[in-house]
C-alpha cells in the first residue's frame, strides 16, 4: 500500500521539490550577502538607545530583490498549506469517489482502514515536512531581517515584528501545524462532498476563514497580557493624533524595553490612571506636545504581549492546528469505514 | 484435433450441438480412436460458453462409450459408432448416384429430389420405428 | 451444494427509495450466474453488498459463508470488477499489475503477465488511454490473478464493441475452466448472459421474479398455443407468467414441473431471452396502470 501511495503521490512530490529547490537556490544566491550586510550594520549586541536606529539602517539599505525575495518567502510560507489543502488533500480521496476507483482499491486484499491510513499518513508527512522545510529555510534567510525587525518601529514590509500577522503565521513551528490542518481539511472535504472541485472550493474558504479567525479572536487570548504605564519620554515610540479643539489620542507601536513586544492597546493616561483625551489647555499650541503632556503628568498605557511568550504561544498554535487536524483524520476514518458506497 | 461451433440459431442445446458434431465427425473419419479431444478450457474459451457446458458434452459422450477421460492427460476417444466409416460404403455410394442419374433424366430439379428424398426418408423412418435419435 | 451467495430477505435504502427489496437467493457454487434485468432494477446494488462495498438496510447476506469481505482474509476470497472497470487513469498497465502484487498475497503474477503478453496490452501506457475493451481485460486481470474463489463482476460487457465482448467472455471462461471459479455477473441484456451462464437470476424493480439454473428454466417452461382461454382455468400446477389473446387465440407461458397433457394445447420451447422477458413485462403492467390513474 505505501507504494501506491507513493506511486499516486509522485506528480505532487516532484512539483513540491522542483518548487522548493528552486526556492533553494534563490536564497542560497542572495543569502550570504543579506547576511555580510546584517554583520556589518551593528545590530547585534547593539546598546538599547541605539538599536532602533542602527536596525533602521539596515533595513533601509536592502536592496529591491532582498524585498522581493523576503516577499516571496513569506508569501510562499503562507500560502504553501493553502495550496496543499486545495491540491493534496481534497483530491486525495474525492478523486478515488469520482472516477470509481475505490471500487477497485477497496475490494483488494487490504482493509479501508489501512488503505486511508496510508494514504494519510504519507501524503500528510509529506505535507508537514514540505511546509516545514519551506519555513525554516526561508527562517534561516530571513533572521537577519526578522532581529532587525524586532528591534525597530513596525516599518513595512521588511520592519514587520515577529508577533505580526505575516510574521507569525510563516517562522517558526506554526507552518507545520497550518499545513497538517489544510491538509485533513482537504482530506475532509473531499470525503463528504465526494467531488474534487467542490471540495477544493469549500477547503479554500473554510482555511482562509479559520487563518483569519485565529489571530483575530483565539491567538490574542491564549495568553493573558501584560498591562504596564509608561512615561512619555524615552520609552515611547508611537504616534500621535491631535483634533481642533483640543482632542488628542496616543498610540504605542514599539515598547523599547520589550522590544518587538505585541502591542495590543494603548493610550494616553493621567496621573490616576484613568483614559484623558482632551489636552491641557495649556499644551494645545505646543509644536511637540509630548513634553508639556509629561509635565502635566500624562502618561501612556500600554497593554501587550511581552516577547518571551513568542514560543510558547507558536507551540500552543501549533498544537491547536494538530489537534485540530488529528480530530479531522479521525473523522475520515470513521466516515470511511461505514460501510455505505 | 476437431474444432467446435456453435449455431445459435438452431434450437438446439449447445450442449447437444457439441455432441452431434463429434458423432458427425466420428462418422465421416475426421476422429478416430485414440485422437485426443480439445481440453475443457479451450473449447469453452474458443467458443465463449459455459465450462459446465461442454464437460456436460464431454461425460453423455464418456456415458456412450464413445470418448473416456483419463485424469491428468486428456480426454480420447474410444469408440466408434458402429458400423464402418462412411467411405467404406462404396456400393451404396455407387446406387446413390445412378439413383440421382435417374431422377435428373425423368426431369427433377434439386430442390425437387431433396423433397423426394425427405419425406421417402420421414415415411420410413416413422414405418420402421423411429430409428436414430437425431432425425429430424 | 455449497453456496456462494446467500441471501435472506435482503434489502437496501437509499433515503426513502428501496434499491432491493426481500431479496432471497441461495446462489450455488461451481456456477456461472447472470442476473439479468433493466437498469435500475438493483443489480450493482445486490453485487455490491455482495462484495462487502454496501451494509444491508434489512435482511442478511452471506458471502462464501461468512460475512461480505471486510477482512483481509474474506477480501482475498472475492474478486470484483465495478461498472465501467474503474482503472487508474494516470497509472501504466505495468503499474496496475505491481499494485495488484502489493495489495494481495496470492497475487499470482506469471499469470497476470501472460494476460497482459496475451491481449497485446502495452505495460506501459497509461490505463487512462486504454480502449474500453482493454479496460475491461485489465480489470478482469487484476480480479483474476489474485486467485479468488468468487468472481464478481458488474456489467462487464455493457459498453463493449461486439468484438470485445466476445472476447472478454472468451477470457473469462477460459479463467473459469482453469480457476474453477464461481462467476457472479449482471448484465442489461440477456444475449450476454445466455451464452455462458447456467444460472439464472431475474431482477426487475429491486425484487427477484426467478432464480435457478438455466437447464431447469427452460426445461419447465413451455409456450403453449391454442384456443383461447382464460388462464385461470389451467391446472394448478401451471403458473402463467404472462398470457396474450387474440379473439379466438391464446398464447400462454407456463411454468410447471409436470408435462402439459392437454391436446388443446401446441407446447413449444422457450428461448432464455423471451423467457426472461416474459418475466420483466409481468412486473410492468402494474405500474402502467398506474400512471394512467394519475393522468386522470
Amino acid at each position: 500500500m505505501t507504494w501506491l501511495a507513493w506511486r499516486q503521490f509522485r506528480p505532487q512530490a516532484t512539483a513540491a521539490v522542483v518548487a522548493l529547490a528552486t526556492f533553494a537556490v534563490l536564497l542560497a544566491a542572495t543569502g550570504p550577502h543579506l547576511a555580510g550586510l546584517y554583520a556589518t550594520s551593528g545590530v547585534t549586541g547593539c546598546h538599547i538607545d541605539s538599536c532602533d536606529r542602527l536596525a533602521s539602517n539596515f533595513l533601509g539599505l536592502l536592496g529591491g530583490i532582498d524585498t522581493v525575495v523576503y516577499m516571496l518567502g513569506i508569501a510562499g510560507v503562507i500560502l504553501t498549506p493553502a495550496v496543499i489543502g486545495i491540491f493534496w488533500g481534497a483530491p486525495l480521496i474525492a478523486r478515488e469517489f469520482e472516477t470509481g476507483t475505490f471500487r477497485l482499491a477497496w475490494t483488494q486484499t487490504i482493509t479501508r482502514t489501512r488503505w486511508l491510513a496510508v494514504k494519510l499518513a504519507l501524503t500528510g508527512l509529506a505535507a508537514m515536512a514540505v511546509t516545514e522545510g519551506l519555513a525554516l529555510m526561508f527562517g534561516w534567510w530571513a533572521a537577519p531581517i526578522g532581529e532587525a525587525a524586532r528591534v525597530t518601529a513596525s516599518q513595512f514590509p521588511l520592519g514587520m515584528g515577529p508577533f505580526s500577522l505575516p510574521a507569525f503565521d510563516a517562522h517558526g513551528i506554526t507552518p507545520l501545524g497550518y499545513a497538517a490542518f489544510a491538509f485533513t481539511l482537504g482530506v475532509t472535504a473531499g470525503v463528504l462532498l465526494r467531488r474534487a472541485v467542490p471540495a477544493m472550493a469549500v477547503t479554500l474558504i473554510i482555511f482562509v476563514a479559520v487563518q483569519i479567525a485565529m489571530p483575530l479572536g483565539i491567538r490574542p487570548y491564549v495568553f493573558p497580557p501584560v498591562h504596564t504605564t509608561a512615561s512619555l519620554s524615552g520609552y515611547f515610540s508611537g504616534g500621535q493624533t491631535i483634533t481642533p479643539g483640543g482632542g488628542f489620542a496616543l498610540a504605542v507601536d514599539h515598547v523599547r524595553s520589550e522590544p518587538g513586544a505585541w502591542i495590543y492597546s494603548s493610550g494616553a493616561v493621567n496621573a490616576a490612571g484613568h483614559p484623558v483625551s482632551i489636552m491641557p489647555a495649556a499644551c494645545v499650541q505646543n509644536n511637540d506636545p509630548l513634553p508639556c503632556l509629561a509635565s502635566h503628568g500624562i502618561r501612556v498605557a500600554v497593554t501587550y504581549q511581552p516577547t518571551s511568550r513568542y514560543w510558547a504561544l507558536q507551540w500552543t498554535e501549533t498544537a491547536i492546528y494538530l489537534a485540530l487536524a488529528l480530530a479531522l483524520a479521525g473523522f475520515c476514518f470513521w466516515r470511511v469505514s461505514r460501510r455505505r458506497y | 484435433m476437431i474444432e467446435f461451433h456453435l449455431n445459435s440459431r438452431s434450437g438446439l442445446a449447445p450442449y447437444l450441438q457439441l455432441i452431434q458434431q463429434v458423432r458427425h465427425a466420428l462418422r465421416l473419419g475426421l476422429l478416430r480412436e485414440g485422437d485426443q479431444m480439445p481440453k475443457v478450457k479451450d473449447v469453452a474459451a474458443g467458443l465463449a460458453i459455459n465450462p459446465n457446458t461442454v464437460l456436460k458434452a464431454y461425460r453423455e459422450l464418456e456415458y456412450e462409450g464413445l470418448v473416456a477421460a483419463r485424469p491428468g492427460i486428456g480426454t480420447f476417444v474410444t469408440g466408434t459408432l458402429g458400423g464402418a466409416p462412411l467411405s467404406a460404403h462404396g456400393p451404396l455410394r455407387r446406387d446413390l448416384q445412378r439413383w440421382l442419374a435417374k431422377a435428373r433424366r425423368a426431369g427433377l430439379d434439386d430442390e425437387s429430389i431433396e423433397a423426394l428424398f425427405a419425406s421417402t426418408f420421414r415415411s420410413s423412418a416413422e414405418d420402421e420405428g423411429g430409428m436414430g435419435r437425431w432425425a429430424g | 451444494m455449497t453456496a456462494v451467495i446467500k441471501t435472506e430477505r435482503l434489502g437496501k435504502r437509499y433515503r426513502r427509495l428501496w434499491a432491493l427489496a426481500d431479496c432471497t437467493l441461495s446462489i450455488p457454487a461451481g456456477h456461472v450466474v447472470g442476473i439479468v434485468g433493466p437498469n435500475g432494477a438493483g443489480k450493482t446494488t445486490l453485487l455490491s453488498l455482495a462484495a462487502g462495498l454496501l451494509a444491508p438496510t434489512a435482511g442478511t447476506i452471506e458471502v462464501l459463508g461468512g460475512p461480505p469481505p471486510e477482512n483481509p482474509a474474506e477480501l482475498a476470497r472475492v474478486g470484483f470488477v465495478a461498472q465501467d472497470a474503474p482503472v487508474y487513469a494516470g497509472l501504466p498497465v505495468a503499474d496496475h499489475l505491481r499494485l495488484g502484487a502489493h495489495l494481495n498475497p496470492g497475487w499470482d503474477d506469471a499469470l497476470a503477465r501472460s494476460r497482459i503478453e496475451r491481449l497485446d496490452l502495452d505495460p506501459g501506457q497509461k490505463a487512462g488511454k486504454l480502449s474500453g475493451g482493454q479496460r475491461a481485460q485489465l480489470a478482469l486481470t487484476l480480479a483474476i490473478a489474485k486467485r479468488p474463489g468468487l468472481l464478481i463482476l458488474d456489467e462487464p460487457v455493457a459498453s463493449l464493441d461486439p468484438l470485445a465482448r466476445r472476447e472478454f467472455l472468451q477470457d473469462l471462461m477460459e479463467a473459469t475452466a482453469e480457476q474453477g471459479l464461481s462467476v457472479v455477473l449482471s448484465s442489461h441484456l440477456i444475449a450476454d448472459l445466455e451464452r455462458v451462464c447456467d444460472y439464472l437470476i431475474v431482477l426487475v424493480a429491486s425484487r427477484v421474479l426467478v432464480a435457478g439454473p438455466v437447464d431447469e428454466l427452460l426445461a419447465t417452461h413451455h409456450l403453449l398455443t391454442g384456443p383461447r382461454r382464460d388462464p385461470a382455468t389451467l391446472p394448478a400446477g401451471q403458473q402463467v407468467i404472462s398470457a396474450s389473446h387474440t379473439d379466438r387465440q391464446s398464447t400462454l407461458l407456463v411454468r410447471t414441473s409436470e408435462p402439459v397433457l392437454d391436446p388443446a394445447w401446441t407446447v413449444s420451447e422457450v428461448g432464455l431471452e423471451d423467457l426472461a422477458l416474459a418475466y420483466m413485462k409481468q412486473a410492468r403492467p402494474a405500474r402502467r396502470n398506474h400512471h394512467l390513474e394519475v393522468q386522470q
